[in-house]
This record gives C-alpha cells, sequence and structure tokens, in this order.
C-alpha cells in the first residue's frame, strides 16, 4: 500500500470534506467532487483534469488486479471535463475527455476511454480494448453504437454546484500539498 | 372477474406518450400512429425534442448575425440524435418531422384497389344469384300481373342491371392495369468488398432496426429516421351476462372508478402479512396481521376460530378474543397530517400491534406443528355491513346492518428464525 498521503487540490476545484481520499491524488482546476465519493491511489497515483464531474458514491480507484506484483504502479490519468454520474466504479487507467459515465455504470481496468465516450447505466465493461472515439455503450446488453457529435460540456452545472455546493458542505483547502486528514 | 364473465370493448386509440385521444377511423388513417411523438430508431425509446440557437446571418446586412431557436430529437436512452443522421434541424418544435414516403406504397395502393373491386364483383355476383333465382316467380306474376307488382320489379331489375353494368366497367379497367408481382429468379452477386473488407458493426443496424421499421428496412446505421409512435387501445369492461359497464376510462387515470361499486373489494377488510416474523416448531409465535377497512363506516370485525372440519389447517392458532373497530376509510387522510379529527379508539396493546387511520395491525398467535412445509391457519373473519345504497340517509332510518362471515386461509409460510 502507499505510504505517502497526498492530496493535491488546484485552485478552483471543489472537493467536499466527507469524500474519501486515499493516497496521491492530484486534482485540477475546476473539478467538482461530491461528498460520498471515493478516489483511492492504492497502487500508483491518479490524476484528474479539468472541469470534472465526480458525483455522490462514485468509486474511482487505482488498484492492481489480484496476482500482480505488489511494487507493480501504474499512473492513472483521467482527463477534462468527464462526468462520473451517481455510483459508477471506475479502474481504468486511462479516461481521455469530455466523457460521461452513467449511473452504476463500471468500468473495468483494461478498458480506455479516449474523447466522448459513453457508458450507459449499469452497463459493465471489463473488456481489454480502447474505445473508438464517440462510442455509445447503452442497454442491457450493453449495445454500441457510435455518435457523431460528442456528449456537450456541463459548464453550466460546474457553475452552479461551485455555487451552491459550498453552502451546505465543508470544502476541503486548494492547493495544499501538506499531508491532508482524511 | 376472468375473461369468462366480463368483455373488453375498444373505447378508443390513444398515444402512450401525449395522451392525445384519437378516433378510430382517424387512427386507422394515421396507420395507428401519433403524428407527433416518435420512438428512437436505434432503440426504441420515445425521443425528446430538444432545442438549440443557431446563429444565422441576417440576408440584407451581412455583418449582422442573429441566434434562432431550432429543433432536433434526441433519444435520452442512447443518445441518438436526428443531427446523427443527417436530418436537418427544423424551426418548429412539432409538426414539421414529415415521415418518409414508403416505396412500395404505389404497389400496395393498387393491390388493395384490386382487392377492393374484387370484393365488390363477388358481392353482386352474389346479389345476381338471388334475382335469378326469383325471376321465375317474376315471369309467372308477370303473365298474371294480378298486382300491379311487375312494373316495380321491372324497374329495380332495372336499376340493378345498370348499377353492374357500370361497375363492370370501372372494375375491368382496375383489373386491367393491376399486374401480377413478378418472382426475382436470380441475384447479383455479392461484391468482392463483402468478403475482403472487415465489418464496421457501429455502421450497420442491427436486425431488431431494421425490423422496427419493416416499409423500409435500412441497412446502415446512417439511414435510420424516427419512427411515429404506436397508439394503444383504451378499453372498457362489460360484463357479459347484463352488460353493464364496469369500467370505462376516463380522461384523468385516477378518476377511473368501477362504474358498479358492488365489488368485494370496496366492502370486505382487506388482510395481510404485516411483517416477517420469528417461528418455531411448537413454540407460540406472535403474528401481526393488517387488517385493512375499505369502507366510509367504522367496521367492527373479530377473528372466530373454525369450528368444524378443517382440512387447511395444520397448527395451533390462537385468536384475540375482543371485537375491534376499525375507522372508516378517508380518501383525504393522506393530505392530513394525523393530528386532528382523528377518533381515539383504546385499544389493549396485547392484540392491537399499531392503528393508522383505517388500518389496524391485529396480533395472532400461531404455533406451527409441522416441521416441514408451509405453515397454514384458518379463522373466520366477521365484521359488520352496512347497505349504505338502499337506505337513504334523508329518510332517517338507520341503514340495514349485516353480520358477514368470511373463511380466511392464511399460508404463513415454513419455519424461519429471527433474522430471516
Amino acid at each position: 500500500m502507499s505510504a505517502k498521503q497526498k492530496v493535491l487540490v488546484s485552485h478552483g476545484a471543489v472537493v467536499c470534506d466527507e469524500c474519501e481520499i486515499v493516497g496521491d491524488v492530484t486534482i485540477g482546476a475546476r473539478s467538482v467532487i461530491h461528498p460520498k465519493a471515493r478516489i483511492i491511489a492504492d497502487d500508483g497515483p491518479i490524476i484528474i483534469g479539468e472541469n470534472n464531474i465526480i458525483e455522490e458514491l462514485v468509486t474511482i480507484i487505482n488498484r492492481n488486479p489480484a496476482g500482480t506484483d505488489a511494487n507493480t504502479q501504474q499512473v492513472m490519468i483521467v482527463g477534462n471535463n468527464n462526468v462520473f454520474e451517481v455510483g459508477c466504479y471506475v479502474e481504468a487507467t486511462k479516461i481521455g475527455d469530455h466523457n460521461v459515465v452513467e449511473a452504476k455504470a463500471k468500468v473495468g481496468r483494461q478498458v480506455g476511454l479516449t474523447t466522448g465516450c459513453i457508458i450507459g447505466s449499469m452497463c459493465s465493461l471489463t473488456s481489454n480494448e480502447i474505445l473508438p472515439e464517440n462510442t455509445v455503450i447503452y442497454g442491457e446488453e450493453c449495445e454500441r453504437r457510435v455518435q457523431r457529435e460528442r456528449p456537450p460540456t456541463q459548464n453550466l452545472q460546474i457553475d452552479f454546484l461551485t455555487k451552491i455546493l459550498p453552502n451546505y458542505h465543508y470544502i476541503k483547502k486548494t492547493k495544499s500539498s501538506t499531508p491532508q486528514r482524511t | 372477474m376472468t375473461n369468462q364473465t366480463q368483455t373488453s370493448q375498444v373505447d378508443t386509440p390513444y398515444c402512450p406518450n401525449c395522451l392525445e385521444h384519437m378516433p378510430s377511423t382517424e387512427a386507422k388513417l394515421k396507420k395507428n400512429r401519433c403524428s407527433n411523438c416518435f420512438d428512437c430508431p436505434s432503440c426504441g425509446h420515445t425521443m425528446t425534442t430538444r432545442a438549440t440557437s443557431q446563429v444565422v446571418t441576417n440576408p440584407d446586412d451581412p455583418s449582422k448575425t442573429t441566434s434562432k431557436k431550432v429543433y432536433y430529437l434526441a433519444c435520452g436512452f442512447c443518445r441518438w440524435t436526428t443531427r446523427d443522421v443527417s436530418i436537418t434541424d427544423k424551426p418548429q418544435a412539432s409538426g414539421c418531422w414529415e415521415a418518409l414516403e414508403n416505396p412500395d406504397s404505389k404497389r400496395i395502393f393498387s393491390l388493395l384497389e384490386t382487392y377492393q373491386q374484387l370484393a365488390q364483383r363477388e358481392k353482386t355476383e352474389k346479389e345476381r344469384k338471388k334475382y335469378v333465382r326469383r325471376r321465375s316467380y317474376l315471369n309467372y306474376a308477370a303473365s298474371m300481373d294480378k298486382y300491379g307488382l311487375t312494373s316495380v320489379a321491372a324497374k329495380k331489375k332495372a336499376s340493378v342491371g345498370s348499377s353492374m353494368s357500370t361497375l363492370k366497367e370501372n372494375e375491368e379497367a382496375v383489373i386491367k392495369t393491376f399486374s401480377p408481382s413478378e418472382a426475382v429468379v436470380d441475384f447479383d452477386p455479392l461484391t468482392d468488398d463483402f468478403f475482403t473488407k472487415p465489418v464496421l458493426l457501429d455502421k450497420i443496424a442491427s436486425i431488431g432496426q431494421r425490423l422496427a421499421s419493416p416499409e423500409f428496412q435500412p441497412e446502415e446505421a446512417e439511414s435510420l429516421h424516427p419512427r411515429h409512435k404506436h397508439l394503444l387501445i383504451r378499453r372498457s369492461l362489460r360484463c357479459k351476462e347484463c352488460e353493464h359497464n364496469l369500467s370505462k376510462p376516463e380522461f384523468n387515470p385516477v378518476s377511473i372508478k368501477f362504474k358498479i361499486q358492488l365489488i368485494a373489494l370496496l366492502h370486505v377488510p382487506e388482510i395481510r402479512m404485516f411483517s416477517p416474523t420469528e417461528l418455531k416448531h411448537k413454540k407460540e409465535c406472535k403474528i401481526v396481521l393488517s387488517v385493512c377497512n375499505p369502507a366510509g363506516y367504522n367496521t367492527t370485525v373479530s377473528l372466530l376460530p373454525v369450528k368444524e372440519q378443517d382440512d387447511y389447517s395444520n397448527s395451533k392458532v390462537e385468536l384475540p378474543k375482543q371485537e375491534v373497530t376499525i375507522s372508516s376509510r378517508d380518501d383525504a387522510a393522506i393530505y392530513d397530517d394525523g393530528s386532528q379529527g382523528q377518533e381515539v379508539f383504546k385499544d389493549d396493546p396485547s392484540i392491537v400491534k399499531f392503528r393508522r387511520d383505517n388500518k389496524i395491525g391485529l396480533i395472532i398467535k400461531v404455533t406451527p406443528g409441522i416441521l416441514e412445509g408451509d405453515i397454514k391457519v384458518s379463522f373466520w373473519l366477521k365484521h359488520d355491513y352496512r347497505n349504505t345504497a338502499i337506505a337513504l340517509p334523508s329518510e332517517g332510518q338507520d341503514p340495514q346492518t349485516l353480520w358477514l362471515q368470511h373463511r380466511v386461509l392464511l399460508n404463513i409460510g415454513p419455519l424461519r428464525d429471527a433474522k430471516g
């Protein structure tokens, strides 16, 4: 397990104090992390880009699959403008920009999300592949199609959340490189 | 009620999305589809209209731009939009999504017309047969023209004959233009691309998507087109025996009521198992039954043991000895905060677990008598019933009160621990 406990929150990001952040995690500007979200960097750091929304009960976890060497470290990178909806579970290490992981969806370790991909509610994706741009996965059978346009950015929602969340929740201080109490 | 005692009748077709009603003739013209609502061709979910603004340059002054509202259809489930297949955005929210023309509509119309003519011809032939049978009599009558009927008959004959002859011309014309369909004998061989190029699954429509619009059966995902939503049928129920209406749909689903208020559901208290409890062999266990009074008056309920031969129960049951009163049903009760207007009942906590509005929790004690299988008990439910329909309150007489008894068979399920 990673001994260092370093959470870096960039200026402008809103990270609620009730969320659980473990290990070496960097959160980019204007990203919003709701209470009760879990970001766990067990086997390598997690770097989250800008303008992301991470909703309640989301688990973003950097953990090696069982049976791998304990010393293997892998960096998990999440790009910009992604939305992780309530209760989704993400293990993937390569996540690009403008993706949406809908409620209760699961994205496995070997999956790579490029740009504009949508993983529908309750879809579980554990294959070893890199999804082409603008792929939409939906429905009980995880049907696929490719969309022409990527999903729109959630700037209005981010503005709203940045305004509203501090009224009701304690917010983690930004630009802190000292060890955080979690 | 079963299907043997009731018939369902078509009331009116309606759209399940916009709930608009349509007379059945209009629905038939529109092929039983709603003109305003659409289904997603990709997943079948209902499509929603989205509005965006588009920047348009002013034709008079190119340096100025104005924003215009445009609309497109989008599916909230698979995120398919009309923009995906290059359908241009529309300036109005509804009404301008033109349907594609069925490529076979001409052929279908000519078939329809021909078969209509054929049906007509058969009909006239039948009539002619009837007429032929009568002629002998007419000839006979004509010979003796006693009643002056022949002239009437002759007129009739003439009119029938003339209508037949005009029909014939018409029919000949239609049937002549009609050409029977030709069977396809050979196909062009598949191109090499079919075998050599990799299949791009996201460019091809699935079988389900193709068959959802049987008139076009698009092969490529690019040629999918939003489908008009199918109408559903509102039904009314009618008794087969007395032909009374049992239920008739209203515009607001909440206001649909049974037309005949004589169903047991509206008079007999409803008994349910309240929550699972511990059940142990040869041990007295408390079971809470919720009893709900559906009537508009306070009902007195008592549970009585079964004295006669009982083949159903396999365990001992101890029932509450006293009668309990359950307050009347009040449709508005859910809107009250429960603080006022409630009658106060003095309940024995050993038999009444809880009391809320027109519902109480009655405690019965069951001693399971078997080790395996479902534990079953039975008892009589006795309650008073007032026939409020007959006695008018204005006449000042007390409504007739009856005591009714119903046999209740209760299957409590197998033995279980406190946790289960």
